[in-house]
C-alpha cells in the first residue's frame, strides 16, 4: 500500500506539482513583464536610473553587506536558511539521480556531508526564524498566518529527508518517512506560485518595478479627474 | 539602542487638540484639521477613486508586485524614525503599507475577492479609512525604509498613493489645501498669499541689505525677458529666509548669471507631491507658461527639497513633449561655480561647528549629496557629519508636507523629530545647514521644543556670510560650461 502511494507521489503527483509550480511562476513573471512594459510605454518620463536599480538589485540578491547593519541576527539566520533551502533540493545527489532516471537530465551534485550540514543549518535556522518572528513585537504584529506557517512547513521536507538518509534515527519506517518527505515537498511546490514564496522569482525585478512605479503616465492625473467627474472643479 | 519615548510623552505628542464637536460632526477623528471630508459611504467612494486611479496610472504594477512579494520581514521597522521613537507596531512601515496592499488584494484581485466570499470578509470599512488617514500623515514619505526592504517595496510611494486616494474623499489636511487653493486659483498665485508688490518690495529691501553688508550692487531681476534662468524659490523664503535669498542673489551676481523672477509665477512649492497627482500636475503645468512668457531657457529652483524634486523629476512626466524646460538646483549651480573657481569665500568667517542635514527629496536617490558638502568644506573651519547621512539620512521629521500642519507640531517635534534631535545633539554643531524651506522650519521647531543649542540656516545663508563680492556693474555673460545642464 505504502509502495503504491510512494510511486504515485514520486511520479504523477510530483510531475503535476512541478509543472504547476513552473507554469505558475512563468505566469507571474509574464504578467509582471507585461505590466512593466505597459507602465514603461505610458510613462511621461522614460529615463530610469538603471545603474542605481542594478546596484540595489544585486545588493539584495547577494545580501552580504546588509546583515551587519540591521537586524543582524535575523539576517544571518535568514541567509543560512536560504542557502540550504535553495542548494540542497537542487544539488542533492539522490534528487539528481531521480531526474536522471525520469528525464535523463544530469548535473553535478554537492558532497553528501555538505548536503547534510546544509540540511541541519536549514532546519535550525527555520526554527530560529520562527522564534524570532514570535519574539519580536514588530514582526509579530505585521505577520499573517502564512508568515508563521512557512518556516515550520519548510522544516518538514528537510527533517524527513534527513531521517531518510539516517534511517537508524528515524521514528517511522523508511517508506513512511519518504512519503512524508515527497508529499510535503510537492505541497510546497504547489504553494510557491500562490503565496509570498513567489518572491523567489520576483525579487530580482522589484527594484526596477518600484522605480518604474514613480514614473507616472503623462495623462494619468487628468484622466483620473475626468473619470471621477471632477475636471474644472475648484479646489 | 536609544530608549523609546515613554507612554506619557507619546500620548502628549499625539494629543488631539481639535474640538470634539467638529470631529463628531465630520465623523473623522484625526489630529489635523480637515475642511470638508466626505460623510457617509466613505469606503464605497474610496474604492471608486482607487479604481479610477488604478485604471489610468501605473500604481497597479507596484501593487501587483507588492501583493505577491511582501515578506513581512520587519527589517523596515528599524529604519523608520517613527518606530524608533515609539516602538509601536503600527509605526512599522510594512504595517502602514499593508492598508493599501490588503485593500488592493481584497477588492482588486480575483484570489482576494474569492477568499473574501469564502470567509465572509466585509472588505474595506470606514474605520480602516480613519486609520489610514492617521497613518499616512504620521509617515513623512521620507523613503528611508525603502533602502531596507529586501523585497524592494517603496513604502513612501504607497503613502503617496494612500494620500492621493484619501484626497478624493475629501480627507487632506486643511493647511495643505488652503495653500494649494491660493496657488492654483487665488489672486496671488502663491502658497503664502504674498501680494506681488510685497514680493517686489522685499526684493528691493534685500538689494539694500546686500549692498550694506557686502558693498556691492546686487540685483533681483524681475520679469526680465530672455534671461537664462527663471528662478523659483519656495515662496515662504520671501518672508522668512532673507539670508538664503541674499546668498543666492550674491552667488548669481558673482558668476554673472542671467536670471529673473517672474511675477506671474514665482513659487516653487508644489504640495501636489504630498497629496495628489492631480494637484501636482496642475501646479507643474503653470511653470512652462511662465518660462514661455519670459522666454527663459531653464528653471532654477531655490533651496527646497520637494520643490526641486517635483520640478526635476515630474515636469518631464506631466508636461507636454518639448514643453518641459531643463531644471537646475541652485546648489548644483553654486557648486559648479565653486569648482570653476568663480566664488571667493572667506574661510575666517564661519568658525563655529557646522553640520549638514540632507533633505530627503534631494538625497534619497543620490542627486544632491556631495555638492553642498564640497561647498561647505571649502570655507567652514569646523565641518562635521552626522550619522547616518547622505542617501541614508533621517528625515527632519516634517517631511511630506507635515511641517505646514501646525496642529501636528507636538507630534513632529517629539516623535517624528526625535531621531533628528539626537543626531544634532551628538554632533555638537552650532550651525545646522538645511537647504530646504520645510526642513528649516521643522528643524527650528525641533531645536526650540527640545531645548537644543544650535542655529538652523540655509546653505546660501552661510555662503552669504563668507562671500567676497566684487563691484560688478555689467556682469559678463557666464560661459555655458560653468552651468550644469539640468
Ligand atoms: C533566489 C531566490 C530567493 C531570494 C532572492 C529570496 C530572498 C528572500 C528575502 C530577501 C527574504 C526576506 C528577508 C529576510 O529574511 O532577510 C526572504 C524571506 C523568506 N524566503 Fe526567500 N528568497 C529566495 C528563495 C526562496 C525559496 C525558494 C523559498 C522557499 C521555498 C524561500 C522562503 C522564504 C521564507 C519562508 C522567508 C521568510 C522568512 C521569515 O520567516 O522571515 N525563499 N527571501
Ligand atoms: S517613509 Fe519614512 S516615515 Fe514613512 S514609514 Fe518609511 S521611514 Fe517611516
Amino acid at each position: 500500500m505504502l509502495e503504491f502511494w510512494l510511486e504515485l507521489a514520486k511520479g504523477p503527483i510530483f510531475r503535476f506539482s512541478f509543472a504547476l509550480c513552473v507554469l505558475g511562476l512563468a505566469r507571474i513573471v509574464m504578467l509582471s513583464a507585461w505590466g512593466a512594459a505597459k507602465a514603461y510605454y505610458a510613462a511621461g518620463d522614460k529615463e530610469l536610473p538603471y545603474s542605481l536599480i542594478w546596484r540595489t538589485t544585486i545588493h539584495w540578491l547577494f545580501p552580504i553587506r546588509m546583515g551587519l547593519r540591521n537586524r543582524p541576527f535575523f539576517s544571518i539566520v535568514s541567509i543560512l536558511f536560504h542557502i540550504g533551502l535553495i542548494i540542497v533540493p537542487i544539488f542533492l545527489f539522490a534528487h539528481i539521480q531521480l531526474w536522471y532516471q525520469g528525464a535523463g537530465l544530469w548535473w553535478p551534485a554537492i558532497p553528501r556531508h555538505l548536503a547534510e550540514f546544509l540540511t541541519v543549518t536549514t532546519i535550525l535556522s527555520a526554527i530560529l526564524l520562527f522564534l524570532a518572528r514570535v519574539w519580536s513585537s514588530a514582526s509579530r504584529h505585521i505577520s499573517r498566518g502564512q508568515e508563521f506557517m512557512w518556516p515550520l512547513l519548510l522544516i518538514i521536507p528537510f527533517l524527513s529527508g534527513f531521517f531518510c538518509s539516517h534511517p537508524a534515527w528515524s521514528p517511522l519506517s523508511y517508506n513512511a518517512m519518504l512519503l512524508i518527505h515527497i508529499l510535503s515537498g510537492n505541497f510546497i511546490l504547489l504553494l510557491i506560485p500562490l503565496t509570498k514564496i513567489s518572491h523567489c522569482i520576483l525579487t530580482p525585478f522589484s527594484q526596477f518595478i518600484s522605480e518604474l512605479g514613480w514614473h507616472f503616465p503623462k495623462n494619468s492625473a487628468k484622466d483620473v479627474e475626468i473619470t471621477l467627474g471632477k475636471q474644472g472643479q475648484p479646489i | 539602542m536609544i530608549p523609546l519615548l515613554d507612554q506619557d510623552a507619546i500620548l502628549r505628542a499625539k494629543a488631539n487638540t481639535k474640538k470634539p464637536e467638529t470631529m463628531e460632526e465630520q465623523g473623522l477623528r484625526v489630529r489635523y484639521h480637515v475642511e470638508n471630508p466626505l460623510k457617509g459611504g466613505r469606503a464605497q467612494r474610496f474604492l471608486e477613486a482607487f479604481a479610477a486611479i488604478l485604471k489610468h496610472s501605473s500604481y497597479g504594477l507596484i501593487l501587483e508586485q507588492y501583493v505577491r512579494t511582501s515578506l513581512k520581514c520587519a527589517r523596515c521597522a528599524v529604519s523608520c524614525m517613527l518606530y524608533e521613537a515609539t516602538g509601536d507596531p503600527k509605526d512599522v512601515p510594512c504595517y502602514r503599507s499593508a492598508f493599501l496592499i490588503e485593500t488592493y488584494r481584497r477588492h482588486f484581485t480575483l484570489a482576494g475577492s474569492l477568499k473574501a466570499k469564502l470567509f465572509g470578509d466585509p472588505g474595506l470599512t470606514d474605520e480602516t479609512i480613519e486609520e489610514m488617514a492617521d497613518s499616512f500623515y504620521n509617515c513623512t514619505a521620507c523613503r528611508k525604509c525603502v533602502l531596507e526592504c529586501p523585497a524592494g517595496i517603496d513604502h513612501g510611494l504607497l503613502t503617496h498613493l494612500g494620500r492621493y486616494i484619501l484626497s478624493e474623499i475629501g480627507i487632506t489636511p486643511r493647511a495643505l489645501v488652503v495653500s494649494v487653493r491660493e496657488q492654483v486659483q487665488g489672486k496671488t498665485r502663491n502658497t503664502s498669499a504674498i501680494p506681488i508688490p510685497a514680493m517686489i518690495d522685499s526684493c528691493e529691501f534685500l538689494e539694500e541689505e546686500i549692498e550694506e553688508a557686502k558693498g556691492a550692487k546686487v540685483k533681483f531681476p524681475i520679469d526680465q525677458e530672455g534671461a537664462e534662468h527663471l528662478f523659483f524659490a519656495p515662496v515662504s523664503d520671501y518672508m522668512m529666509e532673507a539670508d538664503t535669498l541674499c546668498g543666492i542673489a550674491a552667488v548669481l551676481h558673482q558668476i554673472g548669471a542671467s536670471w529673473t523672477i517672474g511675477t506671474k509665477n514665482f513659487d516653487g512649492i508644489n504640495y501636489g507631491l504630498f497629496y495628489s497627482d492631480i494637484i501636482m500636475d496642475r501646479v507643474l503645468n503653470e511653470i512652462p507658461k511662465e518660462v514661455k512668457r519670459l522666454k527663459t531657457k531653464k528653471v532654477l529652483i531655490g533651496e527646497c527639497g520637494h520643490a526641486s524634486r517635483t520640478a526635476k523629476v515630474f515636469l518631464k512626466t506631466f508636461c507636454e513633449e518639448g514643453e518641459s524646460p531643463p531644471v537646475v538646483s541652485i546648489i548644483e549651480l553654486t557648486h559648479a561655480a565653486l569648482k570653476a573657481g568663480k566664488l571667493k569665500l572667506d574661510p575666517n568667517v564661519v568658525t563655529d561647528r557646522v553640520v549638514y542635514h540632507d533633505p530627503c527629496n534631494m538625497a534619497r536617490k543620490g542627486w544632491i549629496i556631495d555638492q553642498p558638502r564640497e561647498i561647505l568644506r571649502a570655507f567652514c573651519k569646523d565641518y562635521v557629519e552626522m550619522t547616518p547621512n547622505g542617501r541614508e539620512n533621517y528625515c527632519c521629521g516634517g517631511g511630506g508636507g507635515t511641517v505646514s500642519i501646525d496642529e501636528l507640531r507636538p507630534y513632529r517635534t517629539s516623535i517624528a523629530g526625535k531621531k533628528k534631535a539626537e543626531q544634532l545633539q551628538e554632533t555638537g554643531a552650532k550651525l545646522v545647514v538645511a537647504p530646504c524651506a520645510n526642513c528649516k522650519k521643522q528643524l527650528r521647531e525641533v531645536v526650540d521644543d527640545n531645548g537644543l543649542d544650535c542655529e538652523i540656516v540655509g546653505l546660501h545663508d552661510l555662503i552669504f556670510r563668507a562671500i567676497i563680492l566684487q563691484e560688478n556693474d555689467s556682469p559678463e555673460k557666464t560661459p555655458e560650461s560653468t552651468i550644469p545642464n539640468e
